[in-house]
């Protein structure tokens, strides 16, 4: 479960289905290709992402950091169908349930155990926002390291002004201590999130490969040592 | 300050002729800053201080004369385009776009609909600039969009949802809208889902908010940050961009399903045009 779907393929049988025809404008109505009035609002949008306007609304060809194209990244998995609630609805209990699991079974923690890295560096890669940004601006990941763009959402310490999307991280190790469930605890949220939360708006930085284990222990040590700044 | 407060005098005074003046989209937006309690309506009491003196209102000045001088290679004005409410009509035609047009078959947002103004009324070459270039204060774009916009400012939106295709995209971009993808899993509710929130130093709109999220889609706006007039379509191409994304096609039918949605969003709410964002 929670694996990446091939919806794509399916939308495009289906838009073949619906082909107009050659019918003109006068006729139907219909300026467009298919009758997009004949879809569902899903079928619909993935087909605009996917089809409409001769191979897609976005930029599909280009090359992503990760590996893949555009098409590829613009495919959701299964948690992300999960989440893709109209007016930001919670999923119900059962599906939670199935995240929760499933996200259980996605984190991998490191060999010897949760360490915590450089500080330091945690600190510029808790306030950095490049990486995997893609389309008019591309981060080139070779000029920089992917940072965790935490700041975007939480205050962290109070040097910088942090967002207050997520909840406020300031003296997150000197009021938590680093007993193991605390640092497990912290890791299985930078990892994937839904482990606890499901449907939370923070991304899977470990199960999505957005950071690396290097980076999580530093961004970890950023959080817990008693000398990093958050702590102070 | 003296000295700006009076070169928008004339501004003010040269475009009281034609923009939809009631009130001028300084006392609009002071209007929902009075109605409801929001940090984000109030975050820059710089930007609110500056409205009479709005850079837009310079560029849709520049838009006025692009409008109505005879143009590209049928020399013709734009006032032979339809925008929704008859050739020329400009008096509220922005806040009821996008909209389906009889001449394409298609729902159209102002930006696709001045592209084809400018192609199939006034000859204009796909490739030639005027056409492809859609960003910066000093495009035709942006130019004639702020115009256009401007006979909107104070009206409340109300985009057509009568024509069975208007709603197919709305309802598509509704769930554009909450779709979740790529390395961040974001869609626009990891943003705008909650109202009194912050990314960094800068103050979100809420969906749920109408007198917010007017002001959030009250584009064209002058961005400060970015020293250029915005439209809608460079926002949702942001947006995409902050949440790991592709790039959303300029004018694509995507793009203008999720501005039929925001619009929607926003519906009752008076438009504030142009402004400015941070």
């Amino acid at each position: 479960m929670f694996k990446k779907t091939p919806m794509a393929a399916g939308v495009a049988a289906f838009a073949t289905l619906l082909f107009a025809g050659g019918s003109a404008v006068a006729d139907t109505g219909n300026g467009y290709a298919v009758d997009y009035t004949a879809m569902t609002p899903h079928e619909l949008a993935e087909y605009l992402i996917f089809e409409a306007n001769d191979g897609g609304g976005f930029n599909l060809s280009q090359e992503m950091q990760e590996g893949g194209t555009a098409r590829d990244r613009m495919q959701q998995d299964e948690l992300q169908i999960a989440c893709s609630l109209i007016d930001n609805a919670d999923p119900d209990p059962e599906t939670a349930a199935a995240i929760r699991e499933a996200a259980g079974e996605s984190i991998v923690y490191p060999e010897g155990g949760i360490q915590l890295g450089d500080w330091e560096r945690g600190r510029e890669l808790a306030w950095s926002g490049f990486g995997y940004r893609v389309g008019h601006n591309y981060d080139d990941h070779d000029a920089r390291p992917v940072g965790g763009t935490c700041y975007n959402c939480h205050q962290m310490a109070t040097d910088r002004t942090g967002g207050n999307v997520g909840p406020n991280l300031t003296g997150y190790g000197k009021t938590r201590g680093t007993s193991e469930a605390v640092l497990k605890y912290a890791y299985d949220m930078i990892y994937n999130p839904h482990v606890y939360f499901p449907c939370t708006h923070m991304p899977r930085f470990g199960a999505s490969g957005f950071l690396d284990d290097e980076s999580i222990a530093d961004i970890m040590a950023y959080m817990f040592d008693p000398e990093s700044p958050v702590n102070e | 300050m003296l000295k700006k407060a009076l070169l928008a005098l004339p501004v003010a005074m040269a475009l009281g002729a034609t923009a939809h003046a009631e009130k001028p989209p300084e006392e609009v937006l002071q209007g929902l800053i009075d109605a409801i309690d929001s940090t984000y309506l109030t975050q820059s009491e710089m930007n609110i201080m500056m409205m009479p003196d709005n850079p837009a209102l310079w560029v849709g000045m520049d838009g006025e004369d692009l409008f109505h001088t005879p143009r590209g290679p049928n020399n013709v004005s734009m006032e032979a385009c339809d925008f929704g409410k008859g050739p020329g009509v400009l008096e509220g035609a922005y806040v009821e776009m996008p909209r389906y047009f009889e001449d394409t078959g298609k729902v159209m947002d102002l930006e696709t609909r001045i592209v084809h103004c400018m192609t199939e009324v006034q000859g204009f070459d796909p490739d030639d600039p005027a056409v492809t270039r859609r960003h910066g204060s000093g495009s035709d774009h942006m130019k004639i969009q702020t115009y256009i916009a401007m006979q909107s400012n104070g009206m409340e939106w109300n985009n057509p949802l009568e024509h069975p295709l208007e709603q197919a995209m709305r309802d598509a971009g509704e769930v554009l809208f909450a779709r979740r993808a790529g390395m961040s899993d974001f869609n626009c509710y990891a943003c705008h889902g909650e109202t009194g929130k912050r990314v960094r130093a800068s103050q979100l709109p809420a969906v749920d908010v109408p007198e917010e999220w007017t002001k959030a889609i009250s584009w064209p706006a002058h961005r400060v940050g970015h020293d250029n007039v915005r439209s809608s379509q460079h926002r949702v191409r942001g947006c995409y961009y902050q949440m790991r994304q592709p790039g959303m096609l300029a004018g694509s039918d995507a793009s203008i399903a999720l501005i039929s949605y925001w619009t929607d969003l926003a519906r009752g709410q008076p438009a504030v045009l142009p402004d400015m964002k941070r």
